[in-house]
Formats: structure tokens, sequence, C-alpha cells
């Protein structure tokens, strides 16, 4: 075959160009099928998820009744009804939003060797992890917006939410941001696995820190004066308190774009350590089985 | 199919006393294995004990955040409420102890086909799958639990009598069997679902009411607390008898309707039986 000089530039651009689009389609076709098949597998045990979700809510709900309680029994809080009621309501949703729950099943793929035979696919092998946390979120989604609406109408007169579509989609950014926040931070917790053995103690300590510094348990708003400023910048905040606070509306615009601002840079931090622990660990692994 | 027309008086065999006293025995047995398993796995308990202290510190935490803002909640003072903390983790302790293990291994039986094994041996098949797994490491939360309820009587200024004191665990004692009922009778729906676990964590996440007064509650959930998920009768009531003194209604209605539930749940799981086919076969 010849090739003029002409067409041997155009088939190196081509298969430049080819290359770049690849690294970044196929990854998201590799992802979309996975979605696709983790989808399909939740969907065979559908009593379990629509359970499994209903009591994630429970627990925000009894929240909800106690401070509620607390505040018609003349407590006098530094918040009032509406940003309670706001607070407790939308908490199961960002909650399911942003949670992870890879570590333990990380763990596990490393130690018997599982993730070899996804170490050899032609594609990153942690898109699994993420694939399963999309598609469990996509389904808990539909289970969660009629029960938080639900709530929403029985609190109706204690929910302030906000007019502004602006506010919304701070709502919706920083959601998405403390989502990726959570799963970097499990991602680089669970990838510690390719050096300890047992990683469950560091799991329990690390569910405890977060529950309480991410406003899972009481609201940051209500936390001790002399904790305020450690629990305000800390990154806890960001994994959940965070998009919840945008949506009470009681901030000025300097502070939501501060927070914003901060919260990305976590964003940037966490998916650095992530990246960086599981390059390492990747390259240090020698798993039996598979 | 066969299994469930099979009468379980049949397999028993004696005296109704006499049965009575060979499934203490057994549950005695059941109670020797756990505490030669724990000896193996002594570890555990180290591991037990932090997450009971975690567990107590996590449950404290808004009692404290809350009681900064108010001296007194709904007639309850913060050292009741932390005596509440105390009185649910003596409670969850015990079902942890001795309920949760079987719930957990309900699904295997039911989806593995274990069933079977159990319902050919000469035992009542209810109490054996209701007692025959324990876990002794968890009493350490109940050693905890039991320290924090007296030092917030202590601290709240009650002084109990004896009779208050008797009244109390008896209420306590009720309760944990009414939750254990109540729990059973969630878990029967196994037989329906296939998958155990989910219904596990729903019926803890409702349990978790039972650290606060129920006072504090909706009118609606109060009942649900009482009898649906009855575990008012577990933390809220004992520690009233405790801190004010309750009266005899309740301590006379409790054990009536222990007996009422237990009663319910023998026919619940006769009828579950029915729809067993062994998965083994």
């Amino acid at each position: 075959m010849s090739s003029s000089p002409d067409a041997k530039t155009w088939s190196d651009e081509d298969r430049e160009l080819r290359g770049q689009r690849m690294t970044v389609v196929r990854p998201l076709r590799v992802l979309a099928r996975l979605i696709a098949i983790n989808i399909g597998v939740s969907l065979i045990y559908r009593a379990e998820l629509v359970l499994f979700t209903l009591a994630n809510l429970t627990i925000p709900l009894i929240s909800l009744m106690i401070w509620h309680a607390a505040l018609r029994g003349g407590a006098r809080l530094p918040v009032d009804e509406h940003y309670l009621g706001t607070y407790f309501v939308v908490l199961g949703l960002v909650t399911m939003l942003t949670s992870s729950w890879m570590m333990g099943e990380l763990a596990g793929d490393i130690r018997l060797g599982v993730l070899s035979s996804w170490l050899v696919r032609p594609s990153a092998a942690w898109l699994r992890y993420v694939a399963n946390n999309l598609a469990e979120k996509i389904l808990k989604l539909t289970i969660v917006l009629p029960v938080v609406g639900i709530l929403w109408w029985i609190y109706r007169d204690s929910v302030a939410l906000p007019s502004s579509p602006l506010i919304w989609l701070a709502f919706l950014v920083s959601t998405a941001f403390a989502a990726i926040l959570v799963f970097a931070l499990d991602l680089a917790a669970g990838a510690l696995a390719f050096w300890f053995d047992d990683v469950s103690a560091l799991s329990q300590a690390k569910f405890t820190l977060s529950t309480i510094l991410s406003g899972q348990v009481v609201p940051l708003a209500l936390m001790p004066a002399w904790s305020q400023t450690f629990v305000d910048v800390q990154p806890f905040r960001f994994m959940v308190s965070f998009p919840i606070e945008v949506l009470t509306n009681t901030f000025s615009r300097g502070e939501l774009l501060g927070g914003l601002a901060l919260q990305a840079g976590y964003v940037v931090l966490f998916c650095g350590l992530a990246w960086l622990t599981w390059r390492a660990g990747v390259r240090s692994y020698t798993a039996v089985g598979g | 199919m066969w299994t469930a027309n099979v009468p379980e008086r049949n397999h028993v065999g004696g005296s109704r006393m006499m049965q009575v006293l060979k499934h203490l025995g057994l549950f005695r047995r059941f109670v020797v294995q756990a505490a030669v398993r724990e000896t193996h796995y002594r570890m555990n308990l180290i591991t037990a004990t932090m997450v009971a202290l975690v567990q107590i510190g996590l449950g404290l935490l808004p009692v404290f955040v809350m009681f900064q803002f108010a001296s007194e909640i709904n007639g309850w003072s913060r050292a009741e409420v932390v005596a509440m903390s105390g009185a649910y983790q003596m409670v969850s302790g015990i079902l942890t102890t001795f309920v949760r293990p079987n719930m957990m291994y309900l699904g295997r039986y039911i989806v593995r086909g274990e069933l079977d094994g159990v319902l050919l041996r000469p035992v009542a098949s209810q109490f054996f799958v209701t007692f025959r797994w324990i876990n002794l490491a968890e009493l350490v939360h109940v050693v905890i639990g039991s320290a924090l309820l007296v030092a917030g009587i202590a601290l709240s200024n009650a002084r109990p009598s004896i009779v208050d004191i008797v009244q109390a665990a008896v209420l306590l004692l009720c309760g944990v069997v009414l939750v254990t009922c109540a729990w059973s009778a969630a878990m029967y729906l196994i037989f329906w679902m296939q998958r155990v676990y989910p219904l596990i964590m729903m019926f803890q996440s409702v349990l978790e009411a039972g650290r606060y007064p129920i006072t504090f509650f909706p009118a609606l959930v109060r009942v649900l607390l009482t009898c649906a998920v009855p575990v008012a009768f577990a933390t809220t009531f004992p520690v009233q008898a405790l801190a004010d003194g309750i009266g005899w209604t309740p301590v006379v209605a409790g054990p009536v309707l222990c007996l009422v539930a237990v009663w319910l749940l023998r026919r619940y799981w006769t009828y579950v039986l029915r729809l067993y086919s062994s998965a083994s076969s």
C-alpha cells in the first residue's frame, strides 16, 4: 500500500482523535453497561431494597419528632421550627444520595483476589464500584422521593423550601460534590486493604466519626458553641450537612460561594488522595486466587 | 409440605411439665455451648466493649446537645433521659445477645431448606429457631447499660423504693418479651421474602425510638410504640417506675399482654409453617 505524507498525517491525527474519544467514551459506555447490570441484579430483591431504604429514613424521622418535642417542650434552640423541619425531612434524601457502602466490599475483593479479574479487564477496575453506587441510588430514589414527599406534606407547616431556582441549583451541585467526596473517602479508606488484612475497625471508626461530624445525629448548627469553628470547616460537614444547609436558605451569597469553594477544594483533595492510594495499592498488589 | 401436618406434640412426647424441663435443659446447653464458643474468640469481647461504648456515646450526644437548651422537656430531666439511654442499651443488649443471632439464622433455615432439619428434631421447632443461638459477648451492652441506668437515676435525685425497683424489673422483662414477639412476627415475613437482613435493619431502626420517652412522640406514634413495636414497655415504663413511680396498672397489664403475644405468635408460627415447602429436597 502506498501512502502519501498527506494521508499519513490524516490517519495519525485520526488515530489520535479516536484515542482521545475512546478514553472518554469507552469508560462511559462500560459504566452505563455496568449500571444496567447492577440495576438488574438489585431488581431481583425488590422488597429488600424497599425495606433498606425505609429503614434508613426511620432514624431522621425519629430525630425530627424528638427535636420538635424539644421545641414544643420549651427548649430555646438557636434554630427555629422551619430549619429543623426542613433539615430532617431532607436529611434522609441527602444521606441516601451521598452515601457510599463500598469499603467492606472493596476490602473483601482485595483480600480474596476477586479484584484480579477486574484489573485485567480493559477498563478501570474501580468503575465497578461507581456503577454499583449509581445504580442503587437511581433505584432508591424512586422509593425515597415519594416518602420524602409524604413527610413534606405531613410536616408542610414546618418545612420551608426555597423558591429561588439558583438555591436549588446550588443544592444539586453541592449534593453531587458531597457524593463524590464520600465516595472518594470510601475508596481511599477501602484501598488501605491493599496493605492491611482487616479494615473493619477502621470502617467502624470512620462511620462513627462521619455520622457525628456530618450532621446525621444532630444538626451541626446545634453543636456546642466552643466547637462551632472546627465543625464549620471540617470535611465531614460537606458530606451531608452542607447541601441541606444550602436548602434551608440561611446563607448570605458570600457564605454560599465560600462554602461551595471549600467543598470543591475538599473534592479535589480527597479525589487526589483516593487516586494516590489506589495507584500505589494496585502496583503493590499480589493477589491470590481470582 | 408434609412436615406442617405433623403436630409438634407427636415429636416431643411426655407430660407438659417434662417438656418444659427438657426445653429449659436444652436452653442451658445452648448457653454452655455459646460460652465455650466465646472462649475461642477472646478478642471479640474487646471489640464488643468498644462498640458498646461508641454506641452509648452516639446515643447520649443528642441528649446532651438537647439539654444545653432546656432543663426539662415534657416533664423529663436530663438525668432521667440519660437513664432512658441506659435502659435502651440494656434492652438492646439482651436482644442482641439472645434474639438477634437467631433472627440472622432464620434466613438460612428457610432459604437453604435447613428448617427441614429443625422440624425433624424432637424439640418444639419455634423454641429452637428462637433460642438456638446466643452471642454472649453482647452482654457487655447490658453491663454498661445498667451502669448508665443506675447513674442516671442517682443523678435525678429519685429514690426508688424496693417496690419501684421490682415494678421496673417486671416491666423491663415484659418489654423484652413483647419486643421479641413483635420482632419474631416481623421476621416470619421471611417465608414470603427470602432475605432476612433488611427485616432486621428495619426493626432495629424503629426500635431506636426506644431511646427517648414516648411522651416525646406524637399520639399516633405513641400508640405504635406501645402496641405494635412495644418498646415503651422495655424502656419508658421502667424508667418512669424508678423515677416517679408508675402504679400497678401497667405492671399487671405487661404479663397479660405477654401471654397474649406469645399465644398469637405460636398460632402465627403454625400458620407460616404450612407455607413452608422444603428448599432442600
